[in-house]
Formats: C-alpha cells, structure tokens, sequence
C-alpha cells in the first residue's frame, strides 16, 4: 500500500541556537555563527574557526554527542505522547570526544569508555523515549544524517514502523578538527561556499532529528517525499570531479518523490566550501537542471557539521517549505563563475513547495531528500513487499582463516578464535588498493572479494551494506597516537580518511565499482543485523546484486576498553562474513530474513519474539538448528533469555552457543550467518558439533535460526531452496 | 642533493607504503603524483607533513604543493632551498 510520510516534528541544536525559531531568526539575519574553537585548547597554532555550539548543558555525565542529541530528540518528540517505533541516527564521533581525553590521561577503567561506541549515542535516545524498536546508527561520514532520514523512509514504507525519530549528530572532537585541518580542507578565514576565493569548511558540530509519521498529525509540519542514495565508488576521499555519485542520488531523490527537475522550488546545497566539493556538486546540478532553482548552502553560517549536516539541512529545509524561506548563501561574496551557479545573496521569502537536499560524504557516500509541503504532491508509488533476500554467494573470515578453513576446523568441532592473518587476507588484494590500506578495510574487501567470487557471478554487486561495531579501531589509535605525540602537530590525513566507519565500505565500492546504495551502520553486537535490515531497506529489485557485510577488527589497546565481551584474559578474535544477495531467487542457494530486531528489555520482548518466528507450533517445527550468539558481556542475561526461549517455544532443535567457537567481537553473528549458509551448502550440519539422528540440511525449505540474545532481541532465519 | 635526495627515496617508500619500489627503482625524475606510482592528493598531504615535522618546511598551498611534488628532484630543490639558514 502506498503510504505518505509526514514530518510530525523536528528538533535542532546547531552554532545557529537552539531551535527551530533560534535557527530561522538566524537563518534570516544571514548571520555566521562560525568562530575560533574554543571547546579544547590546539598544542600548537591559533584555534581554527569552527561551528561551536554555544549553548549546551554542561553537568550531564555523558559525552557531548549524546547531550546535543538529547536536545535534538526532545524537540522533536515535543509534541508526540508515544514512543516512536524506531530511532535511526547518523553519527560519526560517538563518545570519542570523551574517549580522546580518555586514551591521553590513560586511563584503562573501562567503564569509563562506555558511551565511546556510535551506537550508544541511538540506544541512548531510544532507552530515553521507551522505544524498544530497532535503534539503527548509520554512519556515512558527511552523509549520515541524510542517509539515516533515507533509511527511516524505506522503513515506514515497508510497514515495519509507523512512526521513527530519524536525524544526525556530531559533536566536534580532535580527530575531525585535526584530520580535516591535515587534508588541508579547512577554511581558515571562516568558510565562503561557492566563493571564488574558497578555500575549505569550518567543522561543525549539532544534532538534528525529524519525527516521521506514515499516520497523518493534526498538524503536519511537512512531507518526506523522497530519498536516494548512491556511491562514487571512485576515491575515499575526494568526490568524484564530474559530480557523477552526486547526479545520481540527486536523480534517485526525484525519482523516488515522484518529480522532475522542474517541480522543484529551491536547492538546498552540500556545499561545503571545499573547491573540489562545490565545483563537482555544481556540475552536477548543472546537468540535472537546465535552469537551477534558487539554491544555497547554510555552511557559512553553521560550519559543516558532518553527521548532523544532513539533519540539520533536513530541518531547515521544513522551515523553507513551512514559512517559505529560502536561506542565503552565507560567507559567499562574490560567486565563483566557473561553477555557474547563482547562490542566493540574501535569504529570500518566496513560495517553496518542493525543496531538494544534498549531502555527500567520505567514501563518495551520498544522500539526496526530497521535503516538501503536506500532501501538495502525487502520493509516491507503493513500496514493493520484500520477503526475503536470496543468497548467492558466501565468505567468512575468522581466526583460522577464509570460509573452507573455517568450515574445515568446525566440521571437526574445533574452535575458530583469534585473530585473521593479515598476510593471508592481504595476498589477494590487488596491491595498489591496499597500500593505504590497514586492518578492518582490507578485511572488508578480503571477504567481499571472496562473497562475490563464491557467487559465481558476473557482474559485480552494485550496492554494499556493512555493520561493524566499532569501525577502523586501527586507523582511529594512529592518528589520536600520532596526533599525542606530535602535541597537536602532525595528524596523518591518511589515518583519517581510514579512520572513518564507512572507509572499508567505501573502499569496497571502489574495487567492485559498485555505484549503488552504499550505507554504513554501526549496531555494537548487532551490527550484521542492522546491515542486513538496511539491504532488505535499499536493495533495489533491478539492481544486480547486492553485498551484506559484518565486519570487525581486534585492537591490542582499544578492543579491550570498548568492548564489554572482552572480559581480562579474553584473547583478541576479529572476523567477518559476507553475503551476495539479491530479490531474485533464481539459481539462489536460499533465502535469509531478518524476523526480528528489538531490545530485549521490552515488557513482551520474548511473546513478541516468538510471535514474529510465526508462533509456538510454527517453531517447533521449523527450525532445524539454531545458531545463538551470547555476547560473553551479558553471558548471565543471555543463559536465562536462551532457556526461556527455548522452554517457552518447544523447540527441540539443536543448538550451537556459536561465539564458543568464533571468539569475541562485535560482528560475530555475520560469520554464524555464514556458518549456517555454509551447512545449508553442505547439506548437513556438521556431527562434531551438534548430536542428533537427522543432521541432513538436504531437502527445500530446511530452515536455520540465528538468534542473538543480549540486550537486544535479533532473528535471522536462513532457508534453503 | 644526492644525499637528501636518497633520503628522501627511503621517507617516502616508508610513509606511503609503496610496493614495489626501492631506492634503486625510484626514478628521482619520473612524475611523482598522478604518474605510475599511484601516488594521489593524500599522499601528497602525508608527504606535507613528513617534509614539515622532518625538515620545518611548510607547505600551505595547493599551488605551491603541485610545484614541489612534481617530482622527487623538484621535492629535494624546494626543501634545499627553504632548510632554515639557506643562502637565497
């Protein structure tokens, strides 16, 4: 069924102030909020100009990107009695702020690095609201926020919610004021987009969020008419110089709403500052447009605020088509004529119905939204019904090595903990590519090359999801090392560029050329299940294939701080697995789909549960083997869950505990999904592990579950055709 | 020069990781950025940095980068150049 999504309400925290009404006043005064930092003292040099949030509260024990979030959500959430459905948030700093000073005192009191995890800053909201739906943290670099709001779009389409609180928040940190002042991409004059005289951005800092409804308010404030995404698949880094990841998520957004070109009424820009960024932001738009729309970016006034741009962008823009106010090109004086383009001078007062966002990111990640008024154009078409993705192709990578040594040591009932061998991960990776490269992102592209090879296919996946807890730990202890030990002087661009979550996604991209939807999400322990819900999202019926990650790196110094599986005397483990999947089932091996995915502390999280597996008979008789992952942190908690569960279902399947044998890190159960795919495969279960008269995984419709327990409620059910 | 610049050969090896090149096959004259080496815009960010903390000599502008990093020659002229004490 076609469904409108409305915007109920929205909240923002930015330099600009506090508000709505605060945003706009300052919007409308064509006012700069960007000024020197002032937030921590730089070791060496004159503080950088900055978006800095004036007004925060101070007193509240938790890191700074919780706390403008906090006031973001509560905003939105003003005028609603009930929880949303499901909380999606871009982030891209998490507590790292927190964790910065942390890692310099060191301290190793690892409650302390509690809240450095993205996800935290979600789950933190969601406790807060009592919603006990999926809290999906996107992460993709300067795109998240748009990429988040996407996501909840795709979500209330499908039916799987009703209402989500969807937005974007950073907090400004060392690693993003010094990694962008060490790619030479700040402005230190302040920030002019689309000036002749533009030499970068101010980096920001603010949260944003939008509550999005498919059940008409009283008083909508908006509509989300559309989305899109795509990927440049071209450089970590630098957008590609034609714009062409650009045009085509601008291109998406409009086919997604529904409209041409021409419908819309004022662009809302990317605009950075940056040359390379407005230069190929405008030749796409020049392509796309014949006669451009007035447009404008809003970074001069609020610095770039990364994660929370996209939001912050998302809530202006419902300013634009509530009181039609077309907010001016802020710093910009005099238009640099080989962009062709006219940014708006001042902010201007004129009717706007349809207003086009943009948002690109690190790893050509973008994101493009369509807001408009409430029910002024045509409803969008239905979303098609997804039940289920076929499985084509299958990697896993553990402590014994790729998916045969893997299977090989399971069929035998031994373990597969420890760490991969980089040497053997790295030996088929094509060397030019790898070079820059350091742990998580070539595990990445080890198991996308070995899933796309094992699917037999052609044509490359077109699109990538990948879930990873903690993201490229490597890369992000480098540059805060180096950045310590240099006292504030030399920061690697390398190992920033490299230390963002969705670099190994991006870089994926790159190899595979992959052009497609290319999303980041981060869900500590549930990190696969979230990409698996975010490929179920955006896999496109036409696209060729699409890859589905998990993935995760051990780190001697920081895994043992950050993650809470990792109890004194664990031995690091790290792994991933992958999947080739696609809306076609021809030649699939089978299918897999996510049932399930909520905290386990709602009052009817396990009748819930056991309702989505298709009730107690349904189970009993379903399930050939369960695969249950027990973080070794809530091991207790999840004991009790597991017996419950099983006591209350009747199921009398086997079960493999599986993080016994694949050690602990956060994207463990992408490697159980490839362990059951794999038994699928070999048509049975492996007899040193589980006991029983009939292993046979032979005939259609033998069915594996892969539970997760813990804090979090998460089924995915794996099929054979 | 020879010396700075067989120095030079070793830093930038090191720091980006090359594969395949060694002092000996680094041709000190062959295009460094955009050329057969691979060596992109964060490369030449890193080498920035290296030529800052290593030598004092910063590197501000995107033009004057382009000059310098033309190839490995032009690298060691501009760094002989700017040492702090030298003649011009």
């Amino acid at each position: 069924m076609a469904k409108r999504v409305y915007i109920a309400g929205a909240g923002v925290i930015s330099p600009l102030g506090t508000g709505l009404a605060a945003t706009e006043a300052a919007l409308r005064d064509n006012r700069s909020a960007i000024k020197p930092l002032t937030l921590f003292t730089p070791l060496h040099g004159k503080p950088l100009p900055v978006g800095q949030v004036a007004e925060l509260d101070e007193c509240f024990p938790l890191p700074r990107t919780h706390r403008l979030a906090l006031v973001a959500a509560m905003q939105a959430m003003a005028s609603s009695a009930k929880p949303p459905d499901a909380v999606i948030l871009g982030n891209t700093t998490g507590g790292i702020l927190t964790t910065e000073q942390l890692l310099k005192d060191k301290a190793d009191n690892k409650a302390l690095y509690r809240y450095h995890g993205l996800n935290t800053v979600t789950e933190f909201i969601a406790e807060l609201l009592g919603c006990h739906g999926p809290a999906i943290t996107v992460s993709t670099a300067c795109s998240s926020g748009a990429a988040a709001i996407a996501m909840a779009l795709k979500m209330l389409r499908s039916g799987k919610a009703q209402t989500v609180l969807a937005g974007g928040v950073d907090s400004l940190c060392r690693l993003t004021y010094f990694g962008f002042h060490a790619l030479q991409l700040v402005d230190r004059e302040g920030c002019k987009p689309l000036d002749i005289d533009r030499h970068g951005m101010a980096v920001g800092e603010g949260a944003a969020m939008l509550l999005l409804s498919t059940e008409k308010p009283d008083h909508p404030l908006a509509e989300l008419l559309g989305a899109g995404l795509s990927c440049d698949a071209y450089h970590p880094a630098a957008p590609h110089p034609e714009g062409h990841g650009a045009l085509m998520a601008m291109r998406a957004a409009l086919a997604d709403a529904g409209l041409k070109p021409a419908d819309i009424d004022y662009i809302n820009l990317h605009g950075t500052g940056t040359p390379e960024n407005d230069l190929a932001e405008a030749k796409a738009i020049t392509t796309l447009f014949a006669e451009p729309p007035p447009l404008s970016s809003i970074k001069g006034a609020t610095g770039h605020t990364l994660a929370a741009a996209g939001a912050i962008e998302a809530v202006v823009s419902v300013s634009t088509v509530v009181h039609n106010l077309q907010p001016a090109n802020t710093g910009c004086l005099r238009p640099d004529p080989a962009l062709g383009l006219t940014p708006l001078s001042q902010p201007v007062t004129k009717q706007t119905s349809a207003v086009l966002s943009n948002s690109f990111g690190f790893g050509g990640n973008n994101g493009c939204l369509v807001i408009t008024k409430a029910d002024r154009f045509a409803m969008p078409a239905a979303a098609p019904a997804v039940s289920g993705l076929a499985i084509h192709g299958w990697a896993c990578l553990t402590g014994a090595g790729g998916t045969e040594a893997t299977m090989s040591l399971l069929a035998q009932g031994k373990t597969v903990d420890g760490m991969a061998d980089l040497n053997a991960i790295s030996k088929n990776l094509p060397p030019p590519l790898v070079r820059r490269l350091k742990r998580l992102p070539r595990m990445t592209l080890s198991l996308a090359q070995a899933a796309h090879q094992n699917s037999g296919l052609t044509p490359n996946p077109a699109s990538v999801f990948l879930g990873t807890g903690w993201g490229a730990l490597t890369e992000t202890y480098d540059f805060l090392t180096r950045l310590s030990d240099s006292e504030d002087q030399f920061p690697s661009p390398t190992d920033f560029v490299g230390s963002v979550h969705n670099g190994p996604a991006g870089q994926a991209a790159i190899m595979l050329g992959a052009t497609g939807a290319n999303l980041t999400v981060s869900g500590g322990d549930y990190s696969f299940e979230q990409a698996l819900l975010a490929t179920e999202m955006f896999l496109e019926k036409d696209d060729n294939t699409g890859l589905v990650l998990g993935v995760d790196e051990g780190h001697p110094a920081l895994s043992p701080l950050f993650d809470f599986s990792i109890l004194p005397g664990t031995p690091l483990a790290d792994g991933g697995g992958a999947l080739v999947v696609s809306h076609n089932q021809e030649k699939a091996l089978g299918c897999v789909r996510l049932l399930f995915y909520e905290s386990s502390a709602a009052p009817r999280a396990l009748d819930d549960l056991l309702t989505a597996l298709g009730g107690v008979q349904t189970i009993g008789n379903k399930y050939r083997l369960l695969l249950v992952g027990i973080p070794a942190g809530e091991r207790e908690k999840g004991e009790i869950q597991l017996a419950r569960f099983m006591q209350q279902s009747g199921c009398t399947a086997p079960v493999i505990d599986y993080r016994r044998l694949t050690g602990e890190f956060a994207s463990a159960s992408a490697v159980a999904a490839v362990m059951a795919v794999s038994f699928l495969a070999a048509g049975q279960m492996p007899d040193a592990l589980v006991t029983g008269d009939n292993l046979a995984l032979e005939s259609a419709g033998d069915t594996i579950l892969v539970l997760g327990l813990g804090r979090y409620f998460s089924a995915m059910e794996f099929s054979r055709s | 020069m020879d010396k700075l610049i067989a120095e030079l050969k070793v830093k930038i090896i090191d720091i980006l990781n090359l594969q395949d090149v060694t002092p000996d096959n680094f041709d000190e004259n062959v295009q460094l950025v955009g050329g057969s080496l691979g060596i992109d815009s964060i490369d030449v960010l890193e080498m920035v940095v290296m030529v800052e903390r290593d030598y004092g000599i910063a590197i501000n502008s995107q033009e004057v980068g382009e000059k310098v990093f033309s190839s490995l020659t032009s690298l060691a002229e501009y760094i002989r150049d700017n040492l702090p004490g030298a003649s011009s």
